[in-house]
């Protein structure tokens, strides 16, 4: 646009002079108009077409206008309102979306508002937090102080313009005043980055459940701003606020995004693991756990979740690329690592007690890594634990064979050493693993706790990974300012400071031993790195004692009776030496410097005693086997095994959830169709996978019921029920699978609960009308004396129904015989209604004198009706009473007291009321040393 | 611009004609009922309730009150009370409880003259720290209220004596994004912005854009201070950075053109601080979205940090009456729902489509 004004304006200029600021006609022309490229000119010769002062031209000014745009697409001439959009001018689907949006916020905020209208009682509350009044009639002049003013004036004069004047000029001051005005005048830009005083938290304990998620998403959005703008830091503290509110998924997510951004690998790590808990199978988490574990060089984890997403999102191409990526990288650094593995034993035997300890190398960060990834990984590669079995199962073995030799000339070129071996983050894996094996059986429960979770240990040291040396890492059960002692000493050791390491481990030692802890472990690290730096020094004798200490506090310790038998090699007691590297063989069999020295005194033994060496040698301890490490035997760890297995189970669960989804959904089909006989099969399938799906136990249930098989029908109904104990569609089924078992009470009972649950079910309704019409019809067949047996009776009506009832009855009398003792609700709900069904009063009887009676309400739970109530009368009446009647008179009560009892009460017939009371009486005249009359009295008035 | 069928639409929804002259529509929190404030041709104050309904803005409730009502804000009230602060034409602060509108829960007589604009913030959850509410009168002060003291302001923004008093047109919170920061702007019919620092209890920054100030607004009051939108009598807003503050040259800003007439306000979306909405003075609406530019900020001549700013994009604009549009208030709670009042005696209830998709 600059340089079209600049080519042209002169020419414009002139034809303005030329006409006085108008615009001839002849300029009014489809062949001027389209050469003319002064968008100032194309304007102006709009605005006269537009004005109809020389004649309208309605296409001369439509083709004005598109030249414009042309020139100019954001010109003011051509940027013309276009009317409001209504309803017509969306498309039906747009507008019923629209619709339904306000739709549902009007019934959110319906329900919002009533709950807020509740909660105003406790406004008072909400000024508790609230920080004071500022204060009363503060005064802010609207102009800046007249301080200026005077600066101004004083900037004029800056000198005594007379020579009296210099008498009284004091350099000083007048300094200072420069001074002054040059703070003055160069005030730092104030740059608003304010996060640093952001609250992370927010204090929401006076809000609501709506409040709080409102709130949250504010926080989020404020988040995402800030994350678009790349203010990386300000978001995770408003993700942080967010989540403080009210955790959701897709803010762990972001503030991950955001930690990622910032190169937080460990604190992305933490939330990317909060999301796949929280949500497992979380695209964006897997994939972000993907580049976390991919920084930390982790390839194979990083590939892994990689996988994982492609198979979730085929065409999640950003993933497939990043993929390929790392399985490229994953092939160049294989033979890499096993051509390293020389020097990696060298730090297995000076090697550091702590996790931790590993991550400060100074030297990490600066080395350039065998992967071409950025360095991130080396920093922070302590956390997550989990990481350790991928790399490790490989690579161990090279470890062991070629380290021993090395463990020597340690002592002598041990600088250099050191600072070569930080360069790959691989190897440095390999000595967490060492690490940890030797530390015994503790350490490796210890690591075993952080794999599980990597927050743990491994958060603690995330946060500090930015940085390459952290003096304040936490290590064991150590207070902070031992910790420091310990990390410096660390520090120092690996700088090859011994000296000053020594100092430092005995200053730990000292504030150890004066803070009073508890904690062996700790003081045994302490006293091995001492140990250490002892044997470094040359003080053999000083390492033996401190070794032994910390065998004292921690008998089979590897590192310390490591480098005790290195202390007795250098005084020459092979024989002590011996005894030591025999028993770190004992504990760990693996570590080859052990088996070589093993050797070396062996033959220097021999020359010196002779063929009967063995003779002389104390007695080897035996080492237990809890210390004892069988890395052989098992290659991959417990953790490995562990993963593997987990994954194992995800996929199954995968594949079963889709198989199940399948199952599920040709079921439905069946049904809309009608062949319930096909969708039975699918739903069992379906149960198969997953016992504990509600629906499908509903679905099967009407299936059985189309097909007429009630029993079966009302026992889904019951699987349901246990379930979901509230599930309306499971109680109408089950009512009706009892109207087919023509167990009328048990039917009008279950389609009662249905209303209850939701009055407004219609067929519930009607049925419990025509139920309550059988329940009439049925009892006034019934012979009142035994009203019960007539059920099966009728039964035979309905073949299916006989044989499948008969069947199940058996098989349930054999339960009863077999299992007396139901521990839950729904097995004695079971026995108790295959008895009743079957009138075998004996079996139920055998049931109720196996029950505690304090457990019967418990057990009756739901399963309580009018039904059971009198079966469980006739049967303590017939069969229980004489036999034991303190049972009878505890389980009744108890049985009282029983949910819905009263409900159920009401359902009884008159003349079950009848037998109710005969057993009272039958009650009240037992003597008994458990129960007076008086008390069966009290008890019959609650049942009658 | 991207393609038409991306492009964010502007939809009239509700229409609802109105006997008096509503110069104030605001969303109640949580609900989708909104209140108007306006004139009666009787010279008495009119305060209704609407609620969104099946497609239709049905009345609620109705109250009169003595002095026509100008402005109203439920910023400093917590999201349980939803009280109204408004100001009216006689430099009254009233704060109603909208459950029994008839009585004031909170009266001050904050001003001698009309109480042009009202802001809060605190309430809502938007901005920790006190419930303070600000207002802007003709009479040249913007007082800052807090509703736990009775009587006097807590801050009182005043000419020192002898210096001329210009009608304040409109005053905004921002940068309330802890319990002691906070900033009040002011814009005045002469053009300046200032821009106070309650903290401080200071004039941190002002300017004179050359036009009477119309409308100002933070894009978020509850951050760290981002951006700052200031409209104009003559057609135009300024979007200033808050970021960078030179000490010299004070924050970047970008300016633009916006409607041929009067800019009456300017609305930031809730969901986005990005985006916001100018009305114009002959009924039309622009929704625009700020672009930021690659670095916020650079290094000047003597190496002192200062703001750069981004541009502004042209969404959509749409024209909806031949009157101002005096004002605009995106709902909290439904991303792309607002309501408007113009000069007409009109309000409408607007859907914007598709914002979650402006990139």
């Amino acid at each position: 646009m600059m340089s079209t004004d600049a080519d042209s304006s002169p020419k414009t200029q002139s034809i303005l002079m030329d006409c006085g600021g108008k615009v001839p006609v002849e300029h009014l022309d489809y062949g001027f108009i389209e050469k003319c490229t002064d968008v100032k000119y194309v304007e102006k010769i709009l605005e006269v077409l537009r004005s109809g002062d020389e004649g309208i031209y309605p296409h001369l000014i439509q083709f004005c206008e598109t030249h414009l745009e042309k020139l100019d697409p954001r010109s003011e001439a051509i940027k013309k309102d276009i009317p409001v959009a209504t309803e017509a001018t969306l498309n039906d689907q747009e507008w019923s979306q629209i619709i339904h949006d306000l739709k549902t916020l009007q019934e959110e905020t319906k329900n919002t508002d009533s709950l807020q209208k509740q909660q105003s009682l406790f406004d008072e509350q909400l000024y508790d937090h609230l920080p004071p009044v500022r204060g009363s009639n503060l005064v802010i002049p609207l102009t800046k102080k007249s301080v200026s003013k005077e600066k101004r004036t004083l900037s004029k004069c800056p000198v005594p313009r007379d020579y009296r004047e210099w008498d009284k000029f004091d350099v000083d001051e007048e300094c200072e005043k420069v001074d002054d005005c040059l703070n003055e005048k160069d005030p730092p830009a104030t740059s608003n980055t304010g996060f640093q005083k952001i609250k992370d938290e927010v204090e929401t304990s006076a809000l609501s459940h709506t409040e709080k998620l409102f709130l949250a998403n504010r926080e989020k959005y404020k988040g995402n701003e800030a994350y678009k703008v790349k203010d990386f830091e300000e978001a995770v503290a408003y993700y942080s606020r967010s989540l403080s509110i009210m955790p959701t998924v897709a803010a762990y997510n972001n503030k991950a995004q955001a930690e990622i951004n910032l190169k937080q690998w460990h604190n992305a790590m933490k939330n990317c693991q909060t999301v796949l808990e929280l949500e497992p199978g979380n695209v964006k988490a897997l994939f972000r756990r993907a580049i976390v574990h991919k920084h930390m060089g982790d390839l194979s984890r990083a590939a892994e979740d990689l996988k994982m997403v492609i198979r979730k999102e085929e065409q999640n191409h950003a993933a497939s690329k990043l993929l390929s990526e790392i399985e490229e990288k994953m092939r160049e650094s294989k033979p890499e690592q096993t051509s390293r593995g020389k020097k990696i034993l060298i730090q297995e035997v000076d090697d550091k007690d702590d996790v931790t300890d590993d991550e400060e190398d100074p030297q990490h960060g600066a080395h350039p890594v065998q992967h071409s990834q950025p360095v991130g990984g080396d920093e922070s590669s302590a956390a997550p634990v989990e990481r350790r079995d991928m790399g490790n199962a490989q690579k161990k073995p090279h470890s062991r064979g070629d380290g021993g030799p090395h463990c020597e000339s340690n002592d002598s070129h041990h600088g250099g050493n050191w600072r070569s071996k930080g360069s790959s983050s691989d190897k440095y894996r390999v000595s967490q693993a060492n690490g940890s094996s030797k530390r015994g059986s503790t350490a490796s429960a210890q690591s075993d706790q952080c794999s599980s979770s990597s927050s743990g240990k491994g958060t603690a040291v995330g946060g500090n990974t930015t940085g390459s040396v952290n003096l304040d890492a936490p290590c064991g059960a150590l207070p902070p300012q031992l910790c420091r002692l310990k990390n410096e000493g660390n520090l120092l050791f690996k700088n090859g400071q011994f000296g000053d390491a020594l100092d430092k481990y005995s200053q730990a030692i000292q504030g150890y031993s004066d803070s009073g802890i508890d904690s062996p472990e700790d003081l045994c690290v302490l006293y091995s790195n001492r140990a250490a730096c002892y044997l470094k020094d040359g003080n053999s004798h000083d390492c033996i004692q401190d070794c032994t200490r910390a065998l004292e506090l921690q008998p089979f310790s590897l590192k310390p009776l490591l480098r005790r038998a290195m202390a007795y090699e250098s005084l020459e007691r092979y024989r002590k030496a011996y005894i030591d590297y025999k028993t770190v063989l004992q504990i760990d069999t693996s570590v080859k410097a052990a088996h070589d020295s093993c050797n070396r005194i062996t033959r220097v033994l021999i020359e010196q005693d002779g063929s009967e060496w063995r003779e002389k040698l104390p007695e080897i301890p035996v080492v237990p086997l809890s210390a004892q490490q069988h890395r052989r035997e098992e290659p991959p760890s417990a953790e490995v095994l562990h993963a593997r297995a987990e994954k194992a189970a995800r996929d199954a669960e995968r594949r079963a959830e889709v198989r199940f989804t399948a199952l599920k959904q040709e079921g439905n089909d069946f049904v809309k169709k009608g062949q319930y006989q096909e969708a039975l099969g699918k739903y069992t399938e379906c149960l198969k996978l997953k016992p504990e799906e509600c629906p499908i136990y509903t679905n099967r249930a009407l299936c059985y019921l189309k097909l007429q098989m009630f029993a079966e029908a009302k026992h889904d109904c019951d699987e349901a029920l246990k379930q979901e104990p509230t599930n309306k569609k499971a109680f109408y089924r089950r009512a009706l699978a009892n109207k087919g078992l023509k167990d009328y009470l048990a039917c009008s009972s279950d389609l009662q609960e249905v209303l209850q649950l939701d009055p407004n079910v219609q067929e519930a309704e009607k049925e419990l009308e025509e139920v309550t019409l059988l329940v009439r019809q049925s009892l006034s067949n019934n012979s009142p004396a035994k009203p019960r047996k007539s059920v099966p009776i009728t039964e035979v009506d309905d073949d299916t129904d006989t044989v499948v009832g008969n069947s199940e009855n058996d098989s349930r009398g054999d339960n009863i015989t077999v299992n007396l003792r139901p521990n839950n609700a729904y097995d004695f709900g079971q026995y108790l209604n295959a008895t009743r069904h079957s009138g075998n009063m004996s079996a139920c009887a055998k049931l109720l004198a196996s029950t505690a009676p304090d457990k019967l309400p418990e057990l009756l739970s739901t399963q309580l009706d009018g039904h059971t109530i009198s079966f469980i009368m006739q049967t303590m009446d017939s069969h229980l009473v004489e036999k034991d009647p303190n049972l009878v008179y505890q389980h009744l009560k108890h049985l009282h007291t029983t949910d819905r009892f009263s409900v159920a009460l009401m359902l009884v017939e008159k003349d079950e009321r009848q037998r109710m009371t005969q057993l009272f009486e039958r009650l009240a005249a037992v003597e008994s040393s458990e129960f007076t009359k008086n008390d069966v009295q009290n008890l019959a008035n609650r049942y009658i | 611009m991207s393609t038409p069928l991306s492009k964010p639409q502007i939809i009239a929804h509700i229409q609802k004609s109105l006997d008096y002259t509503v110069f104030d529509t605001k969303w109640i929190p949580c609900s989708a009922k909104f209140v108007c404030l306006g004139n009666s041709p009787r010279g008495t104050g009119v305060m209704q309730i609407y609620e969104v309904q099946h497609g239709e803005a049905q009345l609620v409730k109705e109250v009169t009150k003595p002095k026509p009502l100008k402005c109203g804000t439920f910023g400093a009230t917590s999201l349980q009370q939803r009280h109204l602060a408004t100001g009216d034409f006689d430099g009254n602060l009233h704060i109603w409880n909208l459950e029994v509108p008839d009585v004031p829960v909170y009266t001050a007589k904050a001003h001698t003259e009309i109480v042009n604009a009202i802001d809060g913030v605190g309430g809502l959850g938007i901005g920790d720290g006190a419930p303070e509410v600000v207002t802007g009168s003709r009479d040249g002060t913007v007082k800052v209220w807090d509703p736990r003291q009775k009587d006097s302001p807590v801050a009182n923004m005043e000419p020192t004596p002898g210096d001329s008093r210009r009608d304040c047109w409109t005053v905004a919170f921002g940068h309330s994004f802890n319990d002691q920061d906070r900033c009040v702007c002011a814009g005045f019919d002469n053009g300046d912005v200032k821009l106070f620092d309650l903290r401080n209890m200071s004039l941190r920054w002002e300017t004179n854009i050359r036009n009477g100030v119309c409308c100002l607004e933070f894009d978020r009051k509850d951050i760290d201070m981002n951006k700052l939108v200031v409209t104009s009598l003559e057609g135009k807003f300024h979007v200033f950075d808050l970021r960078t503050q030179h000490p010299i040259k004070g924050f970047a800003s970008v300016s633009e053109k916006a409607h041929k007439s009067t800019v009456w306000q300017v609305k930031h979306l809730p969901q986005n601080r990005d985006v916001f909405m100018t009305t114009g003075g002959a009924g039309n609406l622009h929704l625009w979205k700020y672009e930021y530019p690659a670095q916020r900020s650079k290094k000047d001549s003597d190496g002192v940090e200062m703001g750069v700013a981004g541009s502004v994009n042209l969404l959509q604009n749409v024209a909806l009456s031949t009157q101002p549009i005096t004002s605009l208030d995106w709902s909290p709670d439904k991303q792309g729902l607002c309501v408007c009042s113009s000069f007409d005696q009109s309000v409408r209830v607007l859907i914007v489509t598709k914002l979650s998709v402006v990139t």
